[in-house]
């Protein structure tokens, strides 16, 4: 058994009308779970699967949906190479700041999250005191440097630069090659 | 020699870097280790999932030789008052010990947890740059 918590308000995303989320992202992983209404959920780690590592990586989806993402948008974790990386915004500023940073971070009308996500290729979403992405182990390291520099202060127009400089070296790293 | 030999993965992923040390099922006598370090030139790659994954390759070797059928798997981050969650590593170090032929028995997170312990570093107005 494995054990995760997610806030009460993501609880009924999990599980979806009727169970069909739950249902469905069962099937997917081939893992079974169980949610309580506290937002508690307990991972049957027995099941013999195929993937030695589903179950670390339901347990990744699982963590998204209660961070914010969708479930849909979750899912993407199940494949190789997609990790989840959770940011603390309070380790970043302090309480009345908190309003500002998530502000910045989403920008106008959602501008700065859809080019981060766009130059970038993660998923990224901003959740109570938390921000998340969702990337592999090239693009999430770029789209993390970006969420940081944010966070420390950096205009937009320099964190949006810096991800535009990257897009060369994104695009290499693609295809394939190392740097 | 019984043909049923099992072993233990310690596996120790930070942001850093990954610790793979593999012992015996006891836990106490050592078989080998292999660290980002060991298998990568420069320092910002110690913790990138392709040296976890060369890492475990050479534990998995070893461990090869030694017989062993399949192996346990502990999973830690830094824990404490640090992250919790392992880094990149982790996944692909166990993917590649799967890949190289061992079984992958259970897999348990042993990161410290704190019962509530000391101050994050960082200070009163957070990490600065």
């Amino acid at each position: 058994m494995r054990e995760v918590r997610i806030p009460q308000d993501r609880v009924a995303v999990l599980i979806g009308a009727k169970g069909v989320t739950k249902r469905m992202l069962q099937k997917r992983s081939g893992v079974r779970f169980s949610v309580d209404a506290e937002g508690q959920v307990l991972i049957d780690d027995e099941t013999r699967s195929p993937d030695p590592l589903m179950v670390l990586k339901t347990a990744d989806v699982i963590k998204a949906v209660g961070r914010g993402f969708s479930p849909e948008r979750a899912l993407r974790l199940l494949e190789d190479d997609e990790y989840l990386e959770v940011f603390d915004l309070k380790d970043y500023c302090n309480d009345r700041q908190l309003n500002r940073v998530r502000g910045r971070l989403i920008g106008a009308q959602g501008k700065t999250r859809r080019i981060i996500e766009d130059l970038t290729g993660v998923y990224m979403n901003v959740h109570g005191n938390t921000v998340s992405l969702i990337g592999n182990s090239v693009s999430l390291p770029i789209a993390r440097h970006a969420v940081e520099m944010l966070l420390n202060g950096s205009e937009h127009s320099s964190v949006y630069g810096y991800l535009e400089g990257q897009r060369p070296r994104l695009r290499i790293m693609e295809l394939g090659f190392d740097i | 020699m019984s043909a049923n030999r099992w072993g233990i993965a310690n596996i120790y992923a930070s942001y850093n870097n990954i610790m793979i040390t593999l012992t015996d099922i006891t836990g106490a006598e050592t078989i080998t280790k292999a660290t980002g370090g060991m298998v990568v030139k420069q320092a910002k790659d110690e913790a990138s999932p392709y040296a976890a994954q060369r890492a475990a390759e050479r534990v998995a070797e070893i461990a090869k030789e030694r017989e062993l059928v399949g192996i346990h798997v502990k999973v830690r981050a830094p824990g404490g008052n640090k992250s919790t969650s392992p880094g990149p590593g982790a996944q692909a170090a166990i993917r590649a010990l799967a890949r190289a032929g061992l079984r992958i028995g259970r897999i348990e997170d042993v990161t410290p947890v704190p019962h509530d312990g000391t101050k994050k570093k960082g200070g009163r107005r957070g990490r600065r740059v």
